[in-house]
């Protein structure tokens, strides 16, 4: 050991990093062992479950009383059309519950690591503060696609089984096929996971500036509820296309036949927008932020 | 600037610990990058503030290559501060930090590779083992090669006498626990600097030996070490040299030998005769005075040997002659309470007086 360090100069001509690959999968491995991600994914998979019992639930019971037409007509539309479930729940959880874990990955990712030391353990290994910006996106990044994944498998699994049906019967009256309405889902999938990117992207830039996580819990899903109440001020209108809760309405646009494409792009592009606007201002955040 | 020189050059003249060997290898990469041959370490008026409070001015704090260089100073001194501008981890209000000859944080890709740090307290998982932890911390070590990482893992948690432990989940470690873990994770592969900030907290006497135990060794590989501490007696146990900070600017550094002789030019003799001792050596202009079981002699302008001839010839039963040795605490002490006059420092490196 003794004749390697003094073979070597004393001032190191090159740069190392350590492999990128290794840097991510050490990352990935780290989140999702995570007991709260386990415990968030584990709690996601069983929504779909709940909706899809309550939903049978309604449509087999005699209640009898005033509102039984309006159960049994909705019941009896879910019913033999387990598809529909995916649709239903992606949207639902998009709402709140959805941007809220991506929120927390983000707000753990940052400024829970400052707040532990490990952030400094690995900005003196030393990762740079873009590429540990980066690693840290990425393993937000993947595991935000992995709790919309596992949401949207867990209902299409409740939705075959529960529900019962292949189909999927579309908001415009007609019923796709099992294939055609996997690849609907597979596509709403795709599409909220770009949306909670989005909102874990803006989640990441507070975390950057700041070492206390609830404070970017805090004022993430203050700024979604701001944005949904002015979203419904119709006075507001101008404002409305800058808002990015205003577009999560249009995912339902899956569920129709033909599928109109105006929405959905508009949604994917805001959320865009978004993304590049969050990470470049974690970044610029991250450069000068105290290890 | 030219004051500062001359101090550099001196400094650069007290690294006598150095084996002469690895200066040779090392000088000619040194030079080429332009930086000091044999500096691991340097800052140039080194200054932060944070919101109004000055928590580090003035500092010019230089660690020669294979020295073990102890940071004393008081609570709130800039110890950390300073460190943290050192590896990069903060930027400096105004100065300039170098780390093995790259201009820090600009540099960290260069130079923390080969830089191993324990600051602030280690900073790991709680629901992750202490090998798993360590595991993570060896992912992000450019040096290290994948397939070698479980076996450097395995090693730093052997130094540092954490294996019976390693798959305990970090949670349950006690303190003196993480902060021996923290202690591997800077030690997992072979480092040219090593830098501690209060290596010793929460260790009970057994750790804190190991903790001496693993500095001589890193001494010994020719690691240069960079350890904070405001326990006195473990950097008079553990270094080379020294550097004293208080209230942000360093007071004195240089070797610790040097700088326990500094202020002392004491000689202690032991004899039953004092008054008469006194008396001769007051005949022969020698200033002196009585002390609890012989006498204090001053040694500005005379040396020992003519103190004791003095006595011998003036048939004073001499019993015991020693050097007064004032001990780091007694240093430290002075020089803490006495830097706002700075008057008494001259014959230590004092930097901020003359700037």
């Amino acid at each position: 050991m003794t004749a390697v360090m003094e073979a070597a100069p004393l001032v190191t001509e090159q740069r190392t990093k350590a492999p990128i690959g290794r840097l991510l999968r050490a990352e990935l491995r780290f989140v999702i062992r995570r007991p709260r991600t386990l415990v968030a994914l584990g709690m996601l998979a069983l929504i779909p479950i709940i909706a899809a019992i309550a939903m049978s639930l309604a449509s087999s019971t005699d209640v009898g009383g005033p509102g039984q037409q309006v159960i049994e007509g909705v019941a009896a539309l879910v019913t033999q059309n387990g598809m529909i479930l995916p649709v239903f729940v992606l949207i639902l959880a998009l709402a709140m519950l959805l941007p809220m874990l991506g929120t927390m990955w983000s707000a753990d990712a940052l400024a829970g690591e400052a707040s532990t030391g490990g952030l400094r353990s690995l900005l003196l290994a030393p990762v740079s503060r873009p590429r540990l910006l980066a690693v840290k996106a990425f393993g937000v990044a993947v595991v935000s696609l992995l709790a919309v994944t596992i949401l949207a498998v867990v209902a299409i699994l409740a939705g075959l089984l529960i529900l019962g049906g292949t189909g999927m019967l579309t908001m415009s009256g007609n019923t796709l096929p099992f294939w055609q309405s996997f690849g609907r889902v597979a596509l709403l999938t795709l599409l909220v996971t770009i949306q909670v990117w989005a909102v874990a992207a803006v989640a990441l830039a507070v975390s950057a500036a700041t070492e206390h996580p609830l404070v970017v819990l805090a004022s993430t899903l203050g700024g979604i509820i701001v944005f949904t109440i002015l979203g419904n001020i119709a006075s507001l209108d101008w404002l409305h296309p800058f808002l990015l809760t205003t577009a999560w309405e249009s995912l339902a646009d899956v569920a129709r036949d033909p599928m109109p494409t105006d929405g959905i792009a508009t949604a994917v592009l805001r959320a865009a927008c978004y993304i590049v606007i969050g990470y470049s201002l974690a970044l610029a955040k991250m450069s000068t932020k105290d290890g | 600037m030219g004051d500062h020189q001359s101090v550099l050059t001196s400094g650069k003249d007290t690294v006598t610990t150095v084996d002469d060997m690895t200066i040779e290898q090392e000088a000619p990469a040194a030079s080429a990058a332009g930086a000091p041959a044999r500096l691991a370490a340097r800052t140039r008026n080194l200054r932060k503030v944070y919101g109004k409070t000055v928590a580090v001015d003035h500092v010019d704090l230089e660690v020669p290559v294979g020295a073990v260089l102890g940071m004393l100073g008081p609570n709130g001194s800039g110890k950390t501060t300073t460190i943290r501008m050192l590896l990069g981890l903060t930027t400096p209000t105004a100065g300039s930090a170098e780390l093995l000859g790259h201009k820090m944080p600009e540099g960290a890709g260069w130079a923390l590779p080969e830089v191993g740090a324990l600051v602030e307290g280690p900073g790991f998982h709680p629901f992750l083992s202490g090998r798993e932890n360590l595991m993570r911390c060896a992912a992000a070590e450019p040096r290290l090669a994948s397939r070698d990482i479980p076996r450097a893992v395995g090693q730093a948690l052997e130094r540092v006498g954490l294996s019976a432990a390693a798959n305990r989940r970090y949670r349950g470690y006690s303190l003196g626990m993480k902060q021996r873990l923290g202690l591997a994770s800077a030690l997992l592969l072979p480092r040219r600097l090593v830098v501690l900030d209060e290596p010793t907290n929460g260790l009970d006497p057994a750790g804190t030996r190991e903790v001496r135990a693993v500095i001589a060794d890193l001494h010994a590989a020719g690691t240069t070490v960079l350890v904070s501490s405001h326990l006195l007696a473990e950097v008079e146990a553990t270094c080379t040299h020294v550097a004293v900070l208080h209230q942000g600017s360093v007071v004195a550094q240089g070797e610790l030998a040097e700088l326990l002789e500094a202020g002392d030019t004491g000689l202690l003799v032991s004899t039953p005769d004092g008054t008469v001792a006194v008396d001769a050596l007051r005949d022969n202009r020698i200033p002196a005075r009585e002390a609890p079981g012989g006498v204090r002699v001053d040694l500005a302008a005379t040396t020992a040997p003519d103190v004791v001839a003095t006595l011998v010839r003036a048939g004073v039963a001499v019993h015991e002659v020693r050097r007064q040795r004032t001990g780091l605490e007694d240093l430290f002490a002075r020089l803490t309470e006495s830097s706002s006059s700075g008057s008494q420092l001259s014959e230590v490196d004092t930097f901020e007086e003359k700037s």
